[in-house]
């Protein structure tokens, strides 16, 4: 059969900036040889490295089942995100933000979860950015210690190929608590973003997703407990005035949904007005600076039935086009094709979502100028 | 309307489907519980590739309660949106349907009906 039957229907002509690719541990061997030698032994005898495990699995799979396997996942090795994502869609940059591994930030040991993101660090350094010099690292640490994460970020952060920390939607406490402050200030202080992704909630140390207590399905989880943390740290980072204490920061959301952004932050400026005094160091709307410090990954685009322009009014009085910036998820099930989104997008957002605002978020360490 | 060859008998049965371009249109045969329906290889959802995906039984039920029926779909391999192979019909969102054709096996070659 011809390779080429049976994949998308590339058209792109545009850069495309992708936040979000998920690498997969094909060889745990590999990975493990990272690991420092006294707690090797341990994450070897771990079902899945001793990471917290799902309670809620999707029914058939979690990845795109047209995709390549033999026998490892799909996406576990450079040549097949070469093959499958970056050489048919054009992109130019393209973020791996680790998988499963980001959830190191709830295992119940922070000294296991610091050594298995140093670990995961130092494996996607080798393993895949000495390999194709489209693909940029994200840090991962475990945010249960904060002050040993900032020390993660500091040390991995001088390579300028990694281009974002990434923490984990399933969280202790919501992000704008001043405990995760170390993380925020060494990122900042690398000009590093913060990339929230989707994840985890639930699981581990983490909270219960969906803010009513555990829930029964991976349908629920995946349309609340994802959204719920996703809004609970943006609100979180807002109100704690992690932004006026860090006017260099960025952060960016990913995988959370975005539909209901217009209403949170709506809400958000309504009880800023009445409450101001609990917040007394809020000192404009919310939402204003929201816009200028947070960033929204697209995927997964909600499907609206025929209401797109809809999306695209409410988006708009959010902040977006200039808020958003494309993701693919791939290798995951939920997968937004670039070629889909760029028939999908207003003519006036495509080059903004697709490459210019991560080109603009990432700045000198992406190698690309800011069109 | 003609009959055009998308691909040999045995990568069918090997892999439950066929893929080919025929006239600028990607198409495949998938095999359906012992028939052949000819199917447009791209959803009508996000455009990914339908033909690769799997065929099972529809699973039903009252709350509370999973019922597998005798009713057999094509599931697609990136979002798990499910169509009628028969009809085409996206079985949860009337708005969307695939385009389906007949298909037939002529000694070793499958074929699809244009």
């Amino acid at each position: 059969m011809d390779p080429r039957l049976g994949r998308p229907l590339w058209t792109i002509v545009l850069p495309v900036i992708d936040c979000d690719i998920h690498p997969q541990i094909g060889d745990r061997e590999e990975l493990l040889a990272h690991v420092e030698r006294g707690q090797r032994d341990w994450f070897r005898g771990q079902p899945y490295f001793g990471l917290p495990g799902y309670s809620w699995s999707h029914p058939c799979s979690w990845y795109r089942q047209d995709l390549a396997a033999d026998g490892r996942p799909p996406g576990a090795d450079v040549e097949a995100v070469q093959r499958e994502l970056l050489d048919p869609s054009g992109t130019s940059a393209g973020v791996l933000n680790a998988d499963d591994a980001v959830l190191v930030s709830l295992m119940p040991s922070p000294y296991r979860a610091a050594a298995l993101a140093r670990a995961h660090n130092d494996w996607i350094r080798e393993r895949w950015l000495e390999h194709d010099a489209r693909l940029r690292g994200a840090i991962v640490c475990p945010a249960q210690d904060p002050e040993e994460a900032a020390r993660e970020i500091r040390r991995v952060g001088e390579d300028p190929r990694f281009v974002h920390v990434v923490l984990c939607g399933g969280s202790e406490r919501p992000y704008g608590e001043p405990r995760y402050l170390p993380i925020f200030e060494a990122a900042a202080d690398l000009g590093l973003p913060v990339a929230i992704h989707s994840g985890g909630e639930g699981m581990g140390i983490a909270a219960p997703p969906g803010g009513a207590g555990p829930v029964a399905f991976y349908i629920e989880w995946h349309t609340l407990g994802s959204a719920c943390s996703t809004m609970a740290h943006l609100v979180s980072l807002l109100v704690h005035g992690t932004f006026e204490r860090l006017p260099s920061l960025k952060v960016l959301l990913i995988e959370g949904g975005i539909a209901w952004l217009p209403g949170i932050l709506w809400r958000l400026d309504t009880n800023w007005r009445a409450l101001r005094s609990d917040t007394p160091w809020l000192d404009r709307k919310p939402s204003e600076v929201a816009r200028e410090h947070v960033r929204f990954s697209t995927q997964p685009l909600e499907h609206t039935d025929g209401h797109d322009d809809l999306l695209w009014e409410m988006l708009e009085a959010a902040g977006a086009p200039d808020v958003l910036c494309f993701a693919s998820d791939y290798p995951h099930w939920d997968f937004d094709d670039p070629a889909f989104m760029v028939k999908r997008l207003p003519d006036a957002w495509r080059e903004r979502v697709l490459h210019e605002n991560a080109a603009a978020l990432y700045g000198e360490r992406l190698g690309l100028v800011p069109a | 309307m003609s009959w055009h060859d998308v691909g040999s008998l045995a990568d069918l049965e090997r892999d439950g489907h066929v893929v080919a371009r025929v006239e600028g249109r990607e198409v495949g045969v998938v095999a359906v519980g012992g028939e052949l329906r000819g199917v447009r290889n791209r959803c009508p959802h996000h455009g990914g590739p339908l033909c690769l995906g799997t065929v099972g039984h529809r699973v039903t039920g009252k709350p509370g309660g999973y019922d597998v029926t005798g009713t057999l779909v094509l599931r697609c391999p990136w979002h798990g949106w499910e169509f009628d192979p028969v009809t085409g019909a996206c079985l949860d969102d009337p708005a969307l349907r695939v385009a389906v054709y007949a298909a037939k096996v002529n000694g070793d070659r499958v074929l699809i009906d244009l």
